[in-house]
């Protein structure tokens, strides 16, 4: 399984990648799935199970589980994090 | 040698002379067997790929001490002009990607928005056919580019990541590209008029 943090802008989200990076977190800046938002900015997928301290400090506005797509299926689908309402 | 075998010596020539010497020969023709040449990988793969192109059967191919040894079998007739490559698959798209940074504005925006791209494109159903890589797209597949995990998820679903080798080499990447194989101009050319193509530039 992997998080999806999103941030309240592309400039947002371009910080907390430089941050996270430092940080040694595996992550991936890609654009906002069309399921969470449908505006045209950027987010980070998070490969860890848990967020850490690190990520929940890094601005998000919001985070999401990331669940592995079907077989056959392309897509991930998302659903929201407990740990941030 | 006899009548009908012909020997095409491409030793020494960079990319793209072997492809095109070899398909001045077919397209002659006269022979039933052409043997060519090469002293490099990137010679015998371009010319392997251009012979399975031009639906000419390879008969054999010998490796010894850094130079291969092709054999082409033509059966006497000359071949068709072999420009276009047969559809690999139906329905999918080329995406051919000329650029580091798409589009023009802020270059650090442009490399932002590649990256973006080409996550959605391993999302999209059905995937494209193949990702054509030209000019400062040749940077997207190297060691260490930030793109690089993407290229290699849509190469693992089937997508053939292709790298212009003269790209390649003007950068100096050659040694680095680390997703797909190295291509040609005739092969690129021939994939782009094949279906529909979308340019990323």
């Amino acid at each position: 399984m992997t998080l999806l943090a999103t941030y309240p802008s592309s400039h947002a989200a371009l910080r907390a990648e430089r941050r996270l990076k430092d940080a040694g977190l595996p992550i991936e800046l890609i654009p906002v799935p069309r399921q969470i938002h449908s505006s045209c900015g950027f987010c980070l997928l998070v490969h860890l199970q848990e967020p850490d301290a690190t990520l929940l400090d890094s601005g998000l506005e919001g985070l999401w589980r990331a669940l592995d797509p079907e077989p056959g299926q392309p897509r991930r689908r998302y659903e929201r994090h407990p740990s941030h309402p | 040698m006899n009548a009908t075998h012909r020997t095409l010596d491409a030793r020494g020539l960079a990319c793209p002379e072997p492809v095109i010497l070899t398909r001045k020969a077919l397209a002659e023709g006269g022979f039933e067997t052409l043997e060519v040449v090469v002293d490099n990988d990137a010679a015998r793969e371009n010319v392997l790929k251009f012979a399975e192109f031009s639906r000419c059967p390879v008969a054999r191919v010998e490796a010894a001490e850094g130079v291969f040894r092709l054999w082409l079998a033509t059966a006497g007739a000359p071949a068709p002009a072999p420009e276009v490559p047969s559809p690999a698959s139906a329905g999918g798209a080329v995406v051919l990607v000329a650029t580091e940074a798409i589009g023009r504005g802020d270059d650090e925006l442009g490399r932002l928005l590649m990256r973006g791209f080409l996550f959605a494109l391993t999302e999209c159903e059905p995937p494209p056919l193949r990702v054509i890589l030209m000019n400062g797209g040749v940077k997207l597949a190297v060691e260490g580019a930030e793109s690089l995990v993407n290229l290699r998820r849509l190469a693992d679903a089937g997508v053939e990541i292709l790298a212009c080798g003269t790209c390649l080499e003007f950068f100096g990447l050659k040694a680095s590209l680390a997703v797909g194989r190295v291509s040609n101009m005739y092969e690129i050319a021939g994939h782009l008029l094949q279906g529909p193509a979308v340019t990323l530039s």
